[in-house]
Parts: C-alpha cells; sequence; structure tokens
C-alpha cells in the first residue's frame, strides 16, 4: 500500500464521519427550530384566545352547543372510568398497607391519591382522547373544506368561532368533571372497601375526613383548567396544521392525543412540584 | 355583460409581479412566477388554465389568504399584500368568496349560514331583517324559503354551491371571487351557476373573478379571460379575441387539445 493510500483512507473516513455529524446536526436543528416555532405559536394562539373570551361569550349558542358536546356527552365515560379509578386505588392501597399500615387510612390515601393525582391526571388523559380528537378531528375536516378560510373570508375571525369557545369551555367543564369523576372515585373505592376489603363503612368514610385538606381540592382544580387548555389549545391547534385529506384528520387527531397526554404528564410534575413542594 | 358599464382605466384589483413558491418533499415548487393582472370595476374576469396550475392560487392572494413571496396585491386602492398588519376586515368585508365546495358551515342551517355573517357585522339587527333578507336571498338564488331549515348535508352539490353565493351576497360585497364554481356539476346545473353569476353581477354591480377550466362557462359569464400558463398570464381579452387568438398555448387549452399544434393563418 502505498502512501497515497494510507493516507487516503482515514481522510474518507473522517470525511463520512464529518457528513453524518452534520446531517444529524442539521437534523436536530430543524427539529428544535420546529419545536421552538410551535410553541410560539400556541402561546400566541393561547394569548389571543383569552382575549377573545369575552367576545365568545357574546355567542352564547355556540357555547352551550360546545358544553353539550365536549362535556355533557363526556359523563357516561367519566362515569365508567372514575368508579374504576376508586375500585383500583383501594384494592392497590389494601395491598400496599398489608399488615404494616391501620385500615383506618385507608380512606385518607385513596381520598388524597384521588384528588391529587389519579382524578385529575387519569381523566384527563381519558379526555385527551375523548375531547382532544374531538377537537382535532373537527378542526381539521372544516380547514379540509375550507370552511375555515370561508370565516376569514367573511371577515370572521376564527380563533373567536372555532377556538375560543372549544377552549373556554374545556377549561371551564374540566374542573367539573374531574371533581365529578372524583367524588365517584371515591364512591367506588367505598364500595369495593366495604364489599371486599373487610373494611367498615364508618372506617373508611372517617377516614376519607382524616387529614382532608381544603388545598387538596384547589390543586385539583388548578391541575384541571390547566389539563382542560391543554387538551383543547393542542387540538385546536393540530387540527388546523393538519395536512389535507383523511390521513390528515387523521394524524391531527393522533398527534392531538400524543401530544396532549405527554404535557398533562409534564404539567402535572410541573403543578405538584410548585404548590405542593 | 350588457347593461353594465365598465371603465377601463378604473382598476379594482391589480397584481403586480406576483411569485409564489410552496414547499414540498421534492423541494422548492414555484406555482406564480410572474403574475400581472388589472381587473376592472364592475367587469367580470375569467381566469383560465390547467389543473394545478395555480388558478386558486391566485384568487387566494386576491382576498389576503394566502401573501406572495414577491410582489403586490392591490384592492380598491390598498395595498393587501404587505406583511405587516393591515385592515384586513375591512377589505374582506368589500369582497367575497364562492368555494369550490361551498363551504358551508356544517353545524348551521341554511338559513343560520346565510345570515350568520350579516349578524356578526350588523349587531342588534332585527330578526326580521335578517328573515327578510335571508328570504329575499333564498329567491335570488332559485331556492324554497323551506330550505331554510335544512342543513347543508341535505343539500345537493349545486345548492351548496347556490347557498355558498346566497351567504357571501348576505354581506353585499363589491368584488366576489369564483373559484371553479360550476367543477363537478351537471351542465344543466353548471349553467343555472352562471346564469346566477350573470345575475349578480348585474342586480348587484359587483365585479366577479371566476375561475374555471369550464370552457363554456367562461365563454358565457366573462367580459374578459386572462389565461395562466406556467406561473405567467399569457394572454387577456374578451371572448372573441380569446377564440380568434393565434397563441398556441390559448388554443391548445379551449380546443382541449392533447398536444400543441401550431396555429393555421
Amino acid at each position: 500500500m502505498d502512501s497515497r493510500t494510507t493516507i487516503a483512507i482515514p481522510i474518507a473516513i473522517i470525511e463520512a464521519i464529518g457528513e453524518i455529524a452534520i446531517g444529524v446536526f442539521m437534523r436536530v436543528r430543524k427539529f428544535i427550530v420546529a419545536a421552538l416555532s410551535s410553541v410560539g405559536e400556541m402561546l400566541r394562539i393561547c394569548f389571543e384566545v383569552f382575549v377573545l373570551f369575552p367576545k365568545a361569550i357574546k355567542t352564547p349558542s355556540l357555547i352551550i352547543k360546545q358544553a353539550m358536546e365536549l362535556c355533557v356527552s363526556s359523563i357516561p365515560l367519566i362515569f365508567v372510568t372514575s368508579i374504576f379509578i376508586g375500585m383500583i386505588s383501594a384494592v392497590s392501597a389494601k395491598y400496599q398497607f398489608r399488615n404494616m399500615v391501620p385500615l383506618k387510612y385507608l380512606g385518607t390515601s385513596v381520598t388524597k391519591l384521588t384528588l391529587l393525582e389519579l382524578g385529575p391526571v387519569l381523566t384527563g388523559l381519558v379526555m385527551s382522547g375523548r375531547i382532544g380528537s374531538s377537537i382535532a378531528a373537527q378542526i381539521a375536516s372544516m380547514k379540509e373544506k375550507e370552511e375555515v378560510d370561508a370565516y376569514t373570508v367573511l371577515g370572521l375571525d376564527p380563533l373567536r368561532f372555532l377556538a375560543a369557545p372549544r377552549i373556554l369551555v374545556s377549561m371551564v367543564t374540566m374542573p367539573v368533571l374531574i371533581i365529578l369523576g372524583c367524588f365517584l372515585a371515591v364512591i367506588g373505592a367505598w364500595a369495593v372497601s366495604v364489599s371486599g376489603l373487610g373494611v367498615t363503612s364508618y372506617t373508611f368514610l372517617s377516614g376519607t375526613r382524616l387529614f382532608f385538606s381544603n388545598y387538596d381540592i384547589f390543586v385539583c382544580l388548578v391541575k384541571s383548567v390547566v389539563f382542560g387548555l391543554l387538551i383543547s389549545l393542542l387540538g385546536y391547534y393540530h387540527g388546523i396544521h393538519s395536512a389535507g385529506g383523511a390521513k390528515g384528520v387523521g394524524e391531527a387527531t393522533m398527534k392531538s392525543v400524543v401530544s396532549s397526554s405527554v404535557m398533562i404528564l409534564m404539567f402535572d410534575f410541573l403543578i405538584a412540584f410548585l404548590l405542593l413542594f | 355583460m350588457p347593461g353594465v358599464q365598465i371603465d377601463s382605466n378604473d382598476i379594482i384589483i391589480n397584481l403586480r409581479g406576483l411569485r409564489k413558491s410552496f414547499w414540498n418533499k421534492d423541494g422548492e415548487q414555484a406555482v406564480l412566477k410572474d403574475v400581472n393582472l388589472q381587473i376592472r370595476r364592475g367587469e367580470t374576469m375569467v381566469i383560465i388554465g390547467g389543473s394545478g396550475g395555480g388558478k386558486s392560487v391566485i384568487l387566494k392572494h386576491m382576498i389576503g389568504l394566502l401573501q406572495p413571496d414577491e410582489g403586490e396585491v392591490e384592492v380598491d386602492g390598498s395595498v393587501i399584500s404587505t406583511p405587516t398588519f393591515f385592515d384586513a376586515a375591512t377589505i374582506r368585508r368589500k369582497m367575497g368568496m364562492l368555494f369550490q365546495m361551498g363551504a358551508l358551515f356544517d353545524s348551521m342551517s341554511v338559513g343560520e349560514n346565510i345570515a350568520f355573517a350579516l349578524r356578526e357585522h350588523n349587531p342588534g339587527i332585527p330578526e326580521d331583517s335578517v328573515d327578510e333578507v335571508v328570504a329575499r336571498l333564498l329567491g335570488l338564488i332559485n331556492l324554497n324559503p323551506a330550505f331554510a331549515s335544512k342543513m347543508p348535508s341535505e343539500l345537493s352539490g349545486g345548492m351548496k354551491k347556490r347557498v355558498s353565493l346566497a351567504r357571501t351576497l348576505a354581506v353585499e360585497p363589491e368584488i366576489v371571487l369564483y373559484d371553479e364554481p360550476t367543477t363537478g356539476l351537471d351542465p344543466i346545473t353548471s349553467d343555472v351557476i352562471n346564469d346566477l353569476i350573470i345575475d349578480t353581477q348585474s342586480h348587484f354591480h359587483v365585479t366577479s373573478v371566476v375561475v374555471t377550466h369550464d370552457m363554456v362557462s367562461a365563454y358565457k359569464v366573462a367580459d374578459r379571460i386572462a389565461m395562466l400558463y406556467q406561473g405567467h398570464i399569457i394572454f387577456v381579452g374578451t371572448p372573441d379575441e380569446v377564440k380568434a387568438t393565434k397563441n398556441p398555448y390559448v388554443q391548445q387549452f379551449i380546443r382541449g387539445m392533447r398536444k400543441l399544434e401550431a396555429v393555421p393563418e
């Protein structure tokens, strides 16, 4: 092997590594720029929608319609999921307590866990699939059929008529749904505790009052409002940025559910850290 | 159009050096390369061209739904193509658009669709006045007043376009843009739409811009026809001038010839 070949091979390897590194860097850079751009636009939409809330309220028919679609029709789902959340948490707590922790704290554990975590988070995740996907699909379909452009062309702000009512209703009704869910979860926990876990009704109910704090409800409500905002905002954002066709609608729905689920978990930690730490 | 006075110096829409590109997975695609077009107040200008050529893109620039990469769009003396904030709402109240598939609001009835923008732009308007306008517009588009309570999903394609036109006219625009108004319709329904375009121009004294590749419709409704070819406006003239032109690309399009042929002298 002559000296030229001896030098050329390492240089070629270095060049190849350099090209790969540049390619990776460019893709990461593109991803970061796209992510920051998305966050910026969502913050802009959020701010503009908040400013439009007073105008959105002046069209009560739209608000009521969204409330019926997003909230009232979700109650049966909340009922089923919350009952099971309560039942599971009671069984799990009983298992963890075993003979180490007195059963009078079962009600305390279930209530605290439900109000602070399971209620808002699990209900939020279920609602991201129910409400978030519905909003994303509706908005994506409207965009596909040029209805969003029709609002703009008629001199009407799509944010006022499409985004603001949905986001407002979601932020107002999520706390209602989650509090209802927490209540049903405690009932479910009580039912399974009394019927199958050997806990008396008095023991369970007195446990729920033990260490009960109004602050727990406050934390639950803060999480509810934030989750309601995240679910509806992300649903609208992915809907309005959907690609065309049925595939675009499907992708918008999927992205809405995935992104709102991740954001619910992130904000759950953030709120817990800020309010409970 | 008989009975409609058009001043050739009174320009209501002016497109100057319009350029627009779109990005997709294949890279940048230039749709409009250098579009220059002047539309006179009160006339019906028809823009023809091949499918995917950018005709609808031109319409969307006129109404501000798209911003050009270069060039200017001037509507009634106001430049609407600047990236900075402009009074979009006022400009758009002067303009209306009939979308290709109608773009009716699915959650509202026909009457609510027609009255929606009217109520929003005129807060406090009595419901009697709204009902009167809706009934009058339904009559204009030859639909029975009973249609006011029907939902868009119950309408045919032609009916949706007629209701969409009624919705556009409810806010009394000065300019109406039509995006392929006869596409997907049978010949008889297409002629109904053509007659509506003509009646709208004569009754409401609007300026109309129609994008179509339906030459029967173009010849019937147009005062002038402009042809878009490979991102440029290559011809503007009256329907008779279009038929008589020696421009081979225009002749290829209007005759529906697959291959380009030299035009005999």
